[in-house]
């Protein structure tokens, strides 16, 4: 991963001392040596700042929204993750591919942050639950590549094991559970924000006076929000489970979004989000020979 | 015991009956239940019914909404698929409260409370009939605390 930083920092020079992109998007080192941050990099000489190891965990693609309006190119460093966000964006004519300048990067799966905080500097770090369970190690779209790409076994289908699990649950407990985890719920919108399927300009819960989400934190107001995002983002959610990682207060927010996914591959055919950008999104189109349950 | 359970007890001591809201397609259902009304069939008083333009205008938000203000059932009824007046809105509707059921139920509410019907305009009898087994269906599972917002 060394020898990649290397070659990263070398690739975000030339781009921008060519002038062929006037920022850069990676990731740098955060305060902790289990931390990165996102980092905008926009001087050649600042590309030194710029990292690769085994907590580049944020997904890269949802910055793009601030760069929409820039006169220029941004180059972008890219997982399997974030390509597939770059894609839903351009699905969503929220960003003109032509703008942008992926550089591939082939991904390991990163490791746990929060693990790494809990079990301290020497212990074996596991690796974050949705690098576990990723698909997609390699981006699925790219211009310039940068190392070698990952040669192994990935699960052929979304693991929905949990899903199933809580489905076979009395509807009681069901809703018990539900509502214990978003009772938690601080409404501090980080999911949102950090959610690359999240792109609407004016977000319905900051449309206050509208009046559909009340401001007073109770449980039925945090399960409209929790309910209202899921469908929100139905169809569109390309599993990144950064919504999870950026919860704090731990809500498993990826249960209703892979309950979700799982629906749609049962009821309209399998679907995976932001691997193209001309279809259309499952919940934006129709079939005539879609189930019948209405009667 | 506590708190909903005082109250629980004591709507259903109060002679409760369901609250249903049903959201109406205004070419199709609302016309079916004019001419319910119209054929002197009988059903029960417990529905209030909210005239939309297309069953494609409700969306997910509506009936979470209408639980969070302390109905016991929500019914969206629409044209017929290849009846709509709009070519295609309920083909939408059709897709996502297939969705929208499953993550109600998922997340714990009874699938009983909230249900999706076609009524066109001539079906009298089944608006009757659809309206009269959702009553009797909800009466049964009592009233709804889910999703309620207390202050409601």
């Amino acid at each position: 991963m060394v020898d990649l930083t290397l070659e990263i920092r070398k690739t975000a020079k030339e781009l921008l001392e060519k002038g062929e992109a006037k920022v850069v998007l990676g990731w740098e080192k955060g305060n902790f040596p289990y931390s990165t941050t996102p980092v905008f990099i926009d001087k050649p000489e600042d590309t030194e700042r710029l990292i690769w190891d085994e907590y580049c965990i944020n997904n890269l693609a949802l910055y793009m929204l601030d760069y929409k309006h820039l006169d220029g190119k941004v180059g972008i460093f890219v997982k399997g993750c974030d390509s597939r966000g770059i894609n839903r964006l351009v699905q969503d004519k929220q960003l003109d591919r032509e703008k942008v300048i992926l550089i591939g990067l082939s991904c390991p799966g990163m490791k746990d942050e929060k693990k790494a905080k809990e079990l301290g500097p020497n212990a074996d770090i596991p690796m974050a639950q949705k690098c576990q369970d990723c698909r997609y190690p390699d981006p699925v779209v790219y211009d310039v590549f940068l190392g070698e790409k990952q040669n192994k076994k990935v699960p052929e289908k979304i693991d929905t094991s949990d899903v199933e699990e809580m489905e076979t649950k009395s509807p009681d407990e069901k809703y018990r559970f539900f509502t214990t985890n978003y009772e938690k719920c601080l409404r501090c919108y980080a999911c949102r924000n950090v959610c690359p399927a999240c792109n609407c300009k004016e977000c319905i819960f900051d449309q206050t006076a509208t009046g559909w989400l009340a401001k007073a934190n109770n449980v039925s107001n945090n399960m409209f929000f929790a309910l209202t995002r899921a469908m929100h983002v139905g169809g569109r959610c390309i599993e990144c489970g950064e919504c999870e990682r950026v919860c704090s207060v731990n809500i498993p927010i990826m249960l209703l979004n892979k309950k979700i996914i799982k629906d749609i591959n049962f009821l309209f055919g399998d679907y995976d989000a932001g691997l193209e950008t001309e279809e259309r999104l499952p919940l934006g189109g129709y079939d005539y020979t879609d189930p019948e349950e209405f009667m | 015991m506590s708190v909903n359970e005082v109250q629980q007890n004591k709507e259903v001591e109060q002679n409760w009956e369901p609250k249903i809201l049903v959201f109406a397609c205004t070419w199709c259902t609302y016309a079916g239940a004019d001419l319910t009304g119209l054929s002197r069939l009988q059903y029960p008083p417990n529905i209030r019914i909210l005239k939309v333009p297309c069953s494609g205008r409700v969306n997910p938000q509506f009936v979470i909404k209408a639980f969070q203000k302390g109905v016991d059932g929500v019914l969206v009824a629409g044209c017929h698929p290849g009846d709509c007046h709009y070519t295609s809105g309920n083909y939408f509707t059709r897709r996502r409260f297939l969705l929208m059921r499953r993550l109600m139920e998922y997340i714990g509410m009874e699938p009983q409370r909230f249900q999706n019907r076609w009524i066109s305009a001539a079906e009298a009898p089944k608006f009757q009939q659809v309206i009269t087994e959702m009553t009797e269906e909800i009466r049964t599972l009592g009233p709804n605390r889910k999703l309620r917002d207390d202050q409601w």
